[in-house]
């Protein structure tokens, strides 16, 4: 096939598979929002941490980072819970929604803090004897981490369509998110739920994280630029839905591939962002999210 | 009145005192920071709008005088501070429109714009690179001041900024601008309703924010004599404004200012003297969250809170009006509490 | 009284507290620091008998974005320090490093310097970590007339600067140490020379213009560009842009490079089973622990990068050097970031200058080392008038998992291996 043609495909290929890890964050962020009305800017740092976590474990016990994700899930769930309780559930009466933005950004740089003393800000990376492998079909590289990340995110999302669909916990978020006030008078614990779904929040980031030490190196600063990343996937999705983030992660990861392969990759970061103003200009609850009184 | 004006007369006769350069070294920041404060402090605090972009006019501002620079002379060494006042034009008719658009918005969407506002702007730079000398960055003018009072003019420079953006939001307070800010951020939809002209207000405070922003940076550039985009439009900047609002108390005159004067000696000092330990950036975070969890509303809200219980439990009625239920604002108060909701 | 009074007294009294806390430190700095050197000037010079410590100052990055090579370029000025305190000093004072934190931002590195100069006032100054902190900072200390010696800051916006007490401590300006590259490639017989070539850059003050050096040079002599990307530093993902250098195939890859985007491109050529028959990366590849480690140690055969110190370098001080840092740091010499061998031969210098002219304030370490040549770890250095280092780099090169410097034939200890070695092998 053509040269450019080639280009193409392979970008989308690239976009495709990276979205899928994309996906996996940004239905995190956009859970939390859901449940809480909380733009989690810590959402970034959370998965720099998981991503630190795996590495350690491979380092220093040669434990694969893909079977290690039930145990760092089990981790930053764990952590996420805290953080709900201890910085976001005292801020339910002053502004929470400017306050709680605010919170989660200082969380995240406590964060940052906290991974730059421990692991230092030499940058990292999990290189497992697969990392550098990739199978060719039709003449496109698939690199195997990047094949692999997409399956496991796609499992992931799976269980999390489970949870939320099948169990009751999921039932509950769900209330939460559509109508809080209905919800309580259901019977569902708000606060419950908000800190379980703060913590449901930070396990996707754990699983994205294993991912995110594969494909690229990290250090505590990397949270940054994700985070940028995932705000404007989850615009795009509309806030609180998880269906519109991992679609709103495949159409922009596979847009900023095309650019970057296509034209140059000096404007792929732009493609967030003209992505981001578009749909705010043009349909502001995003894909699927609801609109909201007072909104544009 | 007089209590504010002999803390000016302290401040403008600062550098006559005969401090080392250090010292004035560390006010340049410290004026810049509350000057910065205080303009954020327009659109978030009063307005109830948390911009977390503002380090995008900031960069604007920088840029600007340094691109203008590569094709004027400088020859008194005053040039740059002569066309301050332009780029802050330029900056608030670039934002003008920005505002429009992003101010329709729910507040915390709102902030998600101006964040990646921000990024937006920072990319801008380093690919325009014929125009801004990209990743390369761009050379400033050398300041031809003699070393003794080298920094005397960026000081007052900064000292004008502070005071001009104090000068406009005590204006503000005592107008009817200030009124529809605080109705906006009571409760937009019932402002609307009342007839205030909501988007024109917000617009015109964002707009009066990010030029006197972009006037710091400005400055900044200049002090700097190199600028870099990473540097001009980093989160960072925004982060402290921001902090340093919340610290003092947002929606009022002088909450910004004491914010300042805390954090950017305390931030410099920590990162001079503890050096070499990345305790300082948990430190940093440590006391965003504490402020946020004791003092939400900040160190001059809370404190005129406490005086205001203790006075009236010290005097012979009875318990003091309830503090959550603000006092309807005359304009006259400068404690005014924000209340929850805001904009979304 | 309303409460908007009360309320305003309260905030004069808090800022006026903080104020005079501020003065008050203010002033009691300036009282208890009274080590030899006036306000001001800098360089008026204390009398050779003095016993006080040299005080020399120096802003480095220890945490932020550059803090790997700040620690390297600290662990260099420190251990130089114990170094030359064991042989007495320098003209009989023992020398004090005052290091501090500029958390990688260029606000900072301005206000270290002003404090480290007025307020702690330091007898010398060393430079910080990278061009885009050196370049504030040398304003800073060029208001001051203090000398310069800077073992990082290299980019030629450094240079544009035209300061004449700045000294790039290092053999040449960053953007030339490509050239040994091109020296060599040309140098080959015209039958083996790559016909084709392509670029693929880190847009940075230094790395970019690296490439494009060379670029300059290929193409004068006939080598045709097939491709060639400037990207952004935040970028991630290099597979687009391998992707499509693969599809060029050019005969040669020169990579204006820093770390991370360098292990990217490898491990994307790697994956896209793309092997060009010579293969230059600015930096990162000269990383003798991080490169193999990172990208695989049987990748790494045949490709060539430049330097001025590494393990095994020819210069005199290098044995004693290893020696001491081994000592004093543990780890091996494999684990030296040339970054503190540069720091290092800033202190050097600082030791040669006093040697030579019995004195060491500012105004005679910049007059001295405006002339002949001086020895550092990282090579004989002279300077122009500007602060550019008149030498050239080494060419090193992968051979069996190993650097080895091979071009120019004064410093190579193995001929150089031409065309690169397949992935694996």
């Amino acid at each position: 096939m053509t040269g450019s043609v080639h280009a193409l495909i392979q970008g989308v290929v690239l976009g495709i598979l990276t979205g899928g890890v994309y996906a996996l964050m940004a239905s995190g962020q956009t859970l939390i929002f859901g449940i809480m009305k909380v733009v989690n800017l810590a959402q970034g740092a959370l998965v720099v941490l998981a991503a630190y976590l795996s590495y350690t474990l491979f380092t220093s016990f040669g434990l694969d980072p893909l079977l290690t994700i039930p145990l760092t899930t089990v981790i930053m769930f764990g952590l996420g819970v805290v953080i709900q309780l201890v910085f976001l559930r005292p801020l339910k009466r002053e502004d929470s929604a400017q306050l709680s933005l605010l919170v989660t950004f200082a969380v995240a740089l406590l964060l940052e803090g906290f991974m730059s003393v421990v692991w230092k800000t030499t940058y990292r990376s999990t290189n497992t004897d697969y990392a550098n492998s990739s199978w060719t079909l039709l003449g496109i590289q698939f690199t195997v981490v990047r094949v692999i990340a997409f399956v496991l995110s796609l499992i992931a999302l799976g269980l999390l369509f489970l949870l939320l669909n099948r169990t009751k916990f999921g039932r509950a978020v769900r209330a939460t998110v559509q109508n809080p006030m209905s919800a309580e008078l259901l019977g569902v614990e708000s606060k419950r739920v908000a800190a379980l779904g703060f913590g449901l929040g930070a396990a996707t980031a754990a699983a994205a994280g294993s991912v995110y030490g594969l494909l690229y190196p990290f250090n505590s600063g990397s949270h940054y630029d994700l985070i940028s990343e995932l705000l404007s996937i989850v615009v795009l999705g509309g806030l609180g839905s998880v269906g519109g983030a991992v679609i709103a992660a495949l159409i922009v990861s596979t847009s900023s591939a095309v650019v970057a392969t296509v034209f140059s990759p000096t404007w792929s970061s732009f493609t967030f962002f003209v992505i981001l103003i578009l749909v705010l200009v043009l349909r502001p609850q995003g894909l699927y999210g609801t609109v909201e009184r007072g909104a544009l | 009145m007089v209590r504010g004006g002999v803390f000016v007369a302290a401040l403008v006769a600062l550098p006559l005192l005969g401090f080392e350069h250090w010292v004035l070294n560390l006010m340049i920041f410290t004026l810049m920071y509350a000057a910065m404060s205080s303009a954020w402090n327009l659109v978030g605090g009063f307005a109830g709008y948390p911009s977390l972009g503002h380090a995008a006019f900031f960069g604007l501002g920088a840029y600007f005088v340094g691109i203008w620079f590569q094709h004027h002379d400088v020859v008194t060494g005053y040039e740059p501070f002569v066309i301050l006042p332009l780029a802050g034009l330029i900056a608030a008719v670039v934002g003008f429109p920005i505002a429009w658009v992003a101010m329709r918005t729910r507040a915390d969407v709102f902030a998600i714009v101006t964040i990646t506002l921000l990024f937006v702007a920072q990319t801008l730079a380093f690919n325009l690179d014929s125009l801004t000398g990209g990743a390369q960055g761009l050379a400033m003018p050398t300041p031809p001041f003699e070393l003794a009072r080298f920094e005397w003019p960026f000081y007052y420079a900064m000292l004008w900024l502070l005071l001009t953006s104090m000068a406009l939001t005590y204006l503000s307070m005592r107008s009817k601008v200030g009124l529809s800010l605080d109705a906006i951020r009571a409760d937009e939809d019932k402002a609307l309703g009342v007839g205030v002209h909501v988007q024109g207000v917000k617009v015109l405070a964002f707009s009066v924010s990010v030029a006197l922003v972009a006037m710091a940076g400005g400055v900044w550039a200049y002090y700097e004599t190199f600028t870099y985009p990473q540097f001009a439009f980093d989160p960072i900047i925004t982060i402290g404004m921001v902090l340093m609002c919340f610290l003092g108390g947002r929606g009022t005159l002088w909450g910004p200012v004491i914010g300042a004067f805390i954090l950017v000696p305390g931030q410099q000092y920590l990162a001079y003297r503890l050096g070499g330990s990345q305790f300082y950036l948990i430190a940093y975070a440590g006391v965003f969250l504490l402020i946020m969890l004791l003092m939400p509303r900040g160190i001059l809200p809370t404190i005129a809170d406490r005086l205001r219980r203790r006075r009236a439990i010290a005097s012979s009625s009875g318990p003091p009006p309830s503090s959550d239920v603000p006092p309807p604002s005359s304009g006259a108060g400068t404690n005014v509490p924000v209340p929850s909701g805001g904009a979304a | 009284m309303s409460s908007g009074n009360r309320l305003r007294g309260i905030a004069t009294i808090a800022i006026t507290s903080a104020a005079v806390l501020l003065l008050t430190s203010a002033c009691a700095g300036t009282a208890s620091n009274s080590t030899s050197s006036s306000a001001g000037t800098g360089s008026s010079a204390p009398s050779p008998s003095t016993t006080a410590p040299l005080l020399i100052g120096a802003s480095v990055s220890l945490t932020g974005d550059f803090a790997d090579s700040g620690k390297a370029v600290k662990a260099g000025y420190e251990l130089w320090a114990d170094e030359v305190n064991k042989k007495g000093g320098i003209l009989g004072r023992q020398v004090e490093m005052k290091i501090v934190d500029d958390t990688s931002s260029p606000t900072q590195v301005v206000t270290n310097y002003q404090n480290l100069i007025t307020q702690d006032k330091v007898d010398l100054v060393f430079g910080p970590f990278s061009s885009l902190l050196t370049i504030p900072a040398s304003q800073v200390v060029k208001r001051y007339g203090y000398a310069f010696l800077e073992p990082a800051g290299g980019g030629p916006k450094v240079f544009a600067q035209k300061l004449d007490n700045l000294f790039f401590v290092q053999p040449a300006p960053v953007v030339k140490s490509g050239d040994v590259f091109a020296d060599w490639v040309l140098s080959l017989p015209k039958a083996d020379q790559p016909k084709t070539a392509a670029y693929a850059e880190l847009d940075d003050p230094f790395s970019a213009p690296i490439a494009e050096n060379i670029r300059a040079r290929f193409e004068a002599a006939g080598i045709q560009t097939v491709y060639k990307q400037v990207y952004p530093a935040e970028t991630r993902d290099l597979s687009p842009i391998m992707t499509k250098v693969a599809a060029a195939n050019p005969d040669v890859l020169v990579s204006g490079t820093q770390s991370e985007d360098a292990y990217s491109q490898v491990k994307s050529l790697v994956q896209l089973k793309f092997s060009p028959k010579f293969m230059y990366m600015s930096n990162g590849a000269n990383s003798p622990v991080e490169f193999p480690s990172k990208v695989g140690a049987n990748n790494v055969n045949g490709i060539m990068s430049a330097a001025d110190w590494y393990p095994g370098s020819p210069a005199p001080t290098s044995p004693a050097f290893v020696a001491a840092y081994t000592a004093k740091y543990g780890g091996s010499e494999t684990d030296i970031d040339p970054s503190s061998a540069e720091a290092y031969s800033c202190g050097q210098l600082v030791e040669a200058v006093a040697a030579k002219t019995g004195k060491i304030d500012n105004a005679t370490v910049i007059s001295s080392l405006h002339q002949g040549t001086w020895p550092t770890l990282v090579g004989n250095l002279s300077w122009d008038a500007i602060g550019q280092p008149t030498g050239s780099f080494s060419l090193i090169q992968w051979i069996d998992q190993k650097l080895v410097p091979v071009y120019p034939a004064e410093v190579s200890k193995a001929t150089p291996v031409y065309p690169k070695p397949n992935w694996g092998g």
